[in-house]
C-alpha cells in the first residue's frame, strides 16, 4: 500500500518516469514519502545512506547515538547528553548542513548543529547526503549533510504508535505518534519527552557525573490536504524545548545550565501541471539559547535569531530524459543577544538544476547556485555528477562541486571580537563513489578530496583578543567504506550494516592532523531475528585523536538490545526491547576529560496500534 | 586572558574550532623535583580543557620543565591555572576554572593540600600579615557577588569573605593593607579597593577604566595602569596611569594616554615600564609626561614582569600551542634568552 502512495506522489510531483534505482540503498525507500525529492532526483552522483523508519525506531537514543553507530559521521560530545558537533569527513563542526524537510537549519549563531537538540522519533527518515551540496542546501554543505524528513501518507489510515522506556541514570523516554489521513488528506503528530539524571560513573575514579541532567520535550505535526489534483497544501512544524545543565570536565566542575528552544514552521503550496511543477514555501525559524552560568542564580545571557525565507521551486520536464528546476529563495535573519546586539542579515540566493538521464545507465545533472547576502560577497558555487550503471550489481558516482559557509552571527557580531570582513569560506571537492550490490550484500566504497581555503578560525591578535580571521586551508581526502549483509535461512535472519572511515584532514600551514578527527572510525550493527525474538549488537571504534596539547586514546565500545514481538491485543503489536548500553564497561572520552557513561541498562516498550 | 574572551570561546564556539592542530607531546624525562632558585611559569591552558600547568625555567634558561605539577604529583594541575603566590616555603596556585588553590611545597612541588572550598572563579592572591587574599568574581555574570576570599594560612580553609564591587582582579599588599584592581569582569570597572587587615573595604579609590597592573615603587607609591575600555564597548576610552599616596588613600598624579591607547603590564624597578602596541616603554617615576619612544619593540606579552635588571615576557603565540618565556637585557635592552615553556603562559615567579 505504502508502494502505491509513493507512487501516487512520485506521479504527482511529475518526476517518476525515470525508475529509482534499487542500488540508492538497501533500505526501504518505499516506506518514505520524502519532503524533499531533490534529495533523490538531483544528487544521483552522491552517496546517500537512508536511515529509514524501522533503523529510527529501534535506536533508543540520541540522534548523536544513532548516527554514530549507523553512519560514517564521527562525533565529539562534550559529556553524554551535552553539546555534540559532528565532523564529516574531516571537516569542521559548521561544515555540515542539517536540513529539516528541505530547509537548511544549521544555527545562524554558530553554523553549526547540536545533534542532542533533536529526538529520532520525530522523523520518518534520517539520510546523510556524503559530499558537498552547497548548490542545493546552501551555507555549511561542505562535508555532506544530514537530511531529517517526515513523510505524509495519503491514503486511509490512522496509526498510533507509543514508545516508552526507562533505564540507568533515572533516563525516561516517552513517545506518542499519530499518523492519520486518506487519499485527500495527511496528518501525523509527534510529541516527545525525555528527562535523565544522567549521573553516570566516571570510571576508574570515585567521581560521577555530576550537574549533567537533560531533559527536553519535542513537539511536531505535519499535515497535507489536496485542494484538488493539481493543488496540495502542505504544513510542517516541529519544536523543541531542551533543559540541559552542562556537565563540568574531570578537572573542572560546572554549575551550568543551558536552555534550547527551536520552532520550525513551513507552510508549502504545491501546484502540478503536466510536466510542471511549481513549490512555495514560507518558513520560519526560531533558534534561541539562554546560558546560566549559575543554574541556580537568575543571571544568564541569551542569544535568538527568528529567520523568514521564502522559497520557490519551479520544475519542467522537458521530455522523458531531461528535467530542469529553478530555486528561488529569499531570507531574512533577524538576531538579538546580549553578547552582538540586534544584527539583522538578508540573502537572496538562485539555483539553477539540470538532470539529463542519458540513457537507462547513465545520469548526470549540473547545478549552479549565486548567493547575495548583505554585508559580505558570497561566491558563485557549481556542481556536476554523474552515475553510471554498469549492470545490476555495479554502479559508479562521480561528483564534484564548489561549497561555501558564510561566516555566521558570531563570527560577524560578537562583542568582543566580531569581525565584519570576514568572507565566506571556500571549498571545492570531488567524490568518486562505487556501489556493488547483489542478493546478500551491498558495498558503497566512496573517496574524495577536499580543499578548503579561507577557514574561519577565531586567533589572538596582538591584544591577546581573540578574532575570527579567514586564516586557514584545510586539505581531507579519505575513503569510506559501507557494507550491508543479509541473509535469510529457515526464518533466521541475520542483517549487518557497518561502516568503516580513515580520514586525513590537515592544516596546510602546518601540515598536522586537525584535532578532534579521527584516522579511523569504525562502526558495525548485527541483528539475528528469529520468529518474535531479535538480538542486535552495535560496535564502535575509534582511532586515537589529536587535541591541544596532546592526544585523547581511542576506544571501543559495544552496545546489545534484545526484543520480543508480541500481540497484546488484536491489532495492538507490542515489541520489548531490553538493552545494555557499553557493555564491556569501556572508560571513554569523546572529548578530553569529559568521560561518557559506563555500563547501563534500558528497557523499552513501543506498542503500535 | 579574562573570563569574558574565555566566555566568548567558551560560548561562542562551544564546539572548539576544529582548524587548529596540536602539538606533538614532547616525551620529557622525568621530573627533576628541584625547582630553587629559577623561574616558575603558570600557564593558563585552554579554558574548560583542563591543561593548565606550571613551568620551571633556571634562571640562565639552560634548563626548563614543564607540567611540573603534575609530573610530580601523577595528577592534572586543572583548568586555566591564573595565577600563584608564595608564602614561606609554601606556592598557593590559584586554577580559576577548577575553582581551587592547589598548595605545594615551592621547591619540590609536592602537593600539601588543596582548598577548593569557598572560592568562586577565584583570580589572584596576596599574602598580608599571615593571611591569604584571594580575589574572586563569584558568578561572572553576577555583577555583585564579588568577594576577596581570606585564608587561613595554617589549616589552609577559607575563613572569611569581604565583599567587593565589580571584578576584583589583581591583588598586592605592602604589609599594612592589600590593594585590590578592580578590571570589572565581565564588565569594566575603574577603581582599587583598599583592603584592611581586619577584613574591611577602607576604601575604594577610583582610577582609569579597566585597571589591569599595579605596583608599588620604593618610596611605597602604589603605580596603577589602567587600559581603558575597549574600542568594542562602543564607549573607549584611554589608558591612564595614576599614583596612589598609600598613606592617604588618594590618587596624587594621573598621566592620560591617547584615547586609542591601551597600556597593559606595569613593572616596576627603579624605573616603571608597561606595553602599549606590542612595544615596551620606560617611563620615570615622576615624569610629567609620556615616553614617546619605545626601548623594546615586536612584543606580544600576556605578562611582563622585571627581576634584578632583567625583564621577562610571557608570549603565549597562538594560545593553543606551547607558548615562550623571553628575557631582555635591561641596560641594553637587548633580547637575552627565550624558552618553550606551557598553553598560554600568564604569570612568572622568581623561586629564590
Amino acid at each position: 500500500m505504502r508502494k502505491l502512495v509513493y507512487i501516487f506522489l512520485g506521479l504527482v510531483i511529475g518526476n517518476f518516469t525515470i525508475a529509482h534505482a534499487q542500488l540508492d540503498s538497501i533500505q526501504q525507500l518505499d516506506e518514505v514519502i520524502l519532503s524533499d525529492n531533490k534529495l533523490k532526483n538531483f544528487s544521483k552522483g552522491y552517496k546517500i545512506t537512508v536511515l529509514s523508519d524501522s533503523v529510527l525506531q529501534k535506536s533508543n537514543g540520541s540522534l548523536t547515538d544513532l548516527l554514530r553507530y549507523n553512519s560514517n559521521l564521527y562525533f565529539k560530545e562534550s559529556g553524554y547528553g551535552m553539546v555534540s558537533s559532528v565532523s564529516f569527513r574531516g571537516t569542521n563542526a559548521s561544515q555540515t548542513a542539517v536540513v529539516w524537510n528541505g530547509i537548511n537549519i544549521n544555527s545562524q549563531l554558530n553554523g553549526q548543529v547540536d545533534f542532542n537538540t533533536f529526538n529520532n522519533s520525530n522523523y520518518d527518515a534520517v539520510e546523510i547526503r556524503s559530499g558537498g551540496g552547497s548548490v542545493q542546501y546552501g551555507s555549511g554543505a561542505i562535508g555532506g549533510s544530514v537530511h531529517l524528513s517526515n513523510a505524509l501518507s495519503f491514503k486511509k489510515h490512522a496509526d498510533h504508535k507509543v514508545k516508552m522506556s526507562y533505564g540507568s541514570f533515572d533516563t525516561k523516554r516517552a513517545n506518542y505518534q499519530l499518523s492519520t489521513g486518506d487519499e485527500q488528506w495527511s496528518v501525523n503528530f509527534g510529541v516527545g519527552y525525555v528527562d535523565s539524571e544522567n549521573d553516570y560513573k566516571y570510571l576508574g575514579s570515585n567521581k560521577t557525573n555530576v550537574n549533567g541532567q537533560y531533559e527536553n520535550l519535542s513537539f511536531n505535526v505535519n499535515a497535507g490536504y489536496f485542494l484538488n489534483n493539481k493543488n496540495v497544501l502542505k504544513l510542517y512544524h516541529q519544536s523543541f524545548l531542551g533543559d540541559r545543565n552542562f556537565s563540568g570536565t574531570r578537572v573542572a566542575p560546572s554549575k551550568s545550565r543551558y536552555e534550547d528552544t527551536n520552532h520550525r514552521s513551513m507552510l508549502e503550496w504545491g501546484l502540478f501541471h503536466n510536466n510542471l511543477s511549481s513549490k512555495l514555501k514560507v518558513v520560519h525559524l526560531f533558534e534561541e539559547f539562554k546560558y546560566f552560568e549559575n543554574k541556580d542564580a537568575e543571571h544568564y545571557s541569551f542569544g535568538n535569531v527568528k529567520s523568514f525565507i521564502g522559497n520557490h521551486n519551479f520544475n519542467i520536464k522537458l521530455n522523458d530524459a531531461i528535467e530542469v528546476r529553478s530555486i528561488l529563495e529569499f531570507s531574512k535573519y533577524i538576531g538579538e543577544g546580549d553578547s552582538f546586539g540586534s544584527p539583522e542579515r538578508e540573502a537572496f540566493s538562485a539555483t539553477g538544476l539540470l538532470r539529463h538521464q542519458v540513457s537507462d545507465a547513465f545520469i548526470y545533472g549540473l547545478n549552479i547556485r549565486k548567493d547575495f547576502t548583505s554585508g559580505f560577497k558570497s561566491p558563485l558555487v557549481f556542481s556536476a555528477d554523474a552515475e553510471y550503471r554498469f549492470s545490476d550489481s555495479y554502479t559508479l558516482k562521480l561528483n564534484g562541486s564548489r561549497n561555501f559557509r558564510v561566516p555566521s552571527f558570531n563570527d560577524l557580531y560578537w562583542k568582543p571580537g566580531g569581525n565584519l570582513d570576514l568572507l565566506p569560506e571556500l571549498s571545492h571537492q570531488i567524490d568518486l563513489g562505487q556501489e556493488f550490490s547483489s542478493r546478500f550484500f551491498d558495498v558503497k566504497v566512496n573517496t574524495y578530496y577536499i580543499k578548503t581555503k579561507d577557514m574561519i578560525q577565531w586567533i589572538p591578535d596582538n591584544t591577546g583578543l581573540f578574532r575570527p580571521q579567514n586564516v586557514n586551508k584545510v586539505k581531507s581526502y579519505g575513503a569510506e567504506l559501507e557494507l550491508f549483509l543479509r541473509y535469510h535461512i529457515n526464518g533466521h535472519q541475520f542483517n549487518l550494516n557497518s561502516g568503516y572511515s580513515y580520514t586525513v584532514s590537515k592544516n596546510e600551514a602546518t601540515g598536522k592532523q586537525l584535532i578532534y578527527v579521527p584516522l579511523h572510525k569504525a562502526n558495525l550493527n548485527f541483528s539475528y531475528s528469529f520468529k518474535a525474538m531479535e538480538l542486535v549488537y552495535q560496535h564502535l571504534i575509534n582511532d586515537e585523536v589529536d587535541i591541544i596539547g596532546g592526544q585523547l586514546k581511542g576506544y571501543n565500545v559495544g552496545n546489545i538490545g534484545l526484543a520480543y514481538h508480541y500481540d497484546v491485543f488484536e491489532n495492538v503489536n507490542s515489541i520489548l526491547q531490553f538493552n545494555i548500553n557499553n557493555l564491556y564497561n569501556s572508560n571513554y572520552e569523546n572529548v578530553a576529560l569529559r568521560p561518557m557513561p559506563n555500563r547501563n541498562y534500558q528497557l523499552q516498550l513501543t506498542l503500535k496500534f | 586572558m579574562t573570563l569574558k574572551k574565555h566566555l566568548v570561546l567558551g560560548l561562542s564556539l562551544v564546539m572548539l574550532s576544529f582548524a587548529c592542530s596540536n602539538d606533538d607531546n614532547n616525551n620529557e624525562p622525568e621530573a627533576s623535583g628541584a625547582y630553587e632558585n629559577g623561574i616558575l611559569i603558570t600557564n593558563e591552558g585552554g579554558y574548560s580543557q583542563g591543561n593548565g600547568s606550571v613551568s620551571f625555567v633556571s634562571m640562565d634558561f639552560s634548563f626548563a620543565e614543564n607540567s611540573i605539577f603534575s609530573k610530580v604529583n601523577g595528577k592534572l594541575l586543572g583548568d586555566t591555572v591564573q595565577s600563584m603566590a608564595f608564602h614561606e616555603d609554601l606556592a598557593y596556585i590559584i586554577v580559576n576554572n577548577s575553582q581551587k588553590i592547589e598548595v605545594v611545597n615551592r621547591y619540590t612541588f609536592e602537593s600539601v593540600a588543596t582548598i577548593d572550598a569557598g572560592l568562586n572563579n577565584p583570580r589572584f592572591m596576596t599574602i598580608l600579615l599571615g593571611k591569604g587574599y584571594v580575589t574572586n568574581w563569584g558568578d561572572g555574570s553576577n555583577p555583585s557577588d564579588d568577594y576577596v576570599a581570606v585564608i587561613n594560612l595554617e589549616t589552609k580553609e577559607v575563613t572569611s569573605t569581604i565583599p567587593v564591587e565589580e571584578g576584583p582582579e589583581r591583588i598586592v599588599s605592602n604589609g599594612t593593607a592589600a590593594y585590590v584592581a578592580h578590571k570589572g569582569g565581565y564588565g569594566q570597572n575603574n577603581i582599587v579597593s583598599v583592603i584592611n587587615p581586619n577584613g574591611t573595604v577602607l576604601k575604594t579609590i577610583a582610577v582609569g577604566d579597566v585597571p589591569n597592573s599595579l605596583v608599588f615603587d620604593n618610596l611605597g607609591r602604589l603605580h596603577v595602569l589602567s587600559e581603558g575600555k575597549p574600542s568594542w564597548t562602543t564607549d573607549e576610552t584611554g589608558g591612564k596611569l595614576s599614583m596612589i599616596d598609600v598613606n592617604s588613600n588618594t590618587v596624587v598624579s594621573t598621566l592620560e594616554f591617547g584615547a586609542k591607547q591601551h597600556p597593559a603590564n606595569l613593572a616596576y624597578e627603579g624605573s616603571l615600564y608597561y606595553t602599549l602596541d606590542g612595544d615596551v616603554f620606560k617611563l620615570e617615576v615622576g615624569s610629567a609626561s609620556l615616553p614617546t619612544t619605545s626601548v623594546v619593540q615586536g612584543v606580544s606579552f600576556n605578562y611582563m614582569t622585571i627581576n634584578n635588571g632583567v625583564l621577562y615576557g610571557a608570549d603565549a603565540g597562538n594560545y593553543t600551542t606551547n607558548g615562550t618565556l623571553k628575557s631582555y637585557d635591561l641596560t641594553t635592552f637587548a633580547a637575552k634568552n627565550s624558552k618553550e615553556v606551557g598553553i598560554i603562559p600568564g604569570g612568572i615567579y622568581f623561586n629564590n
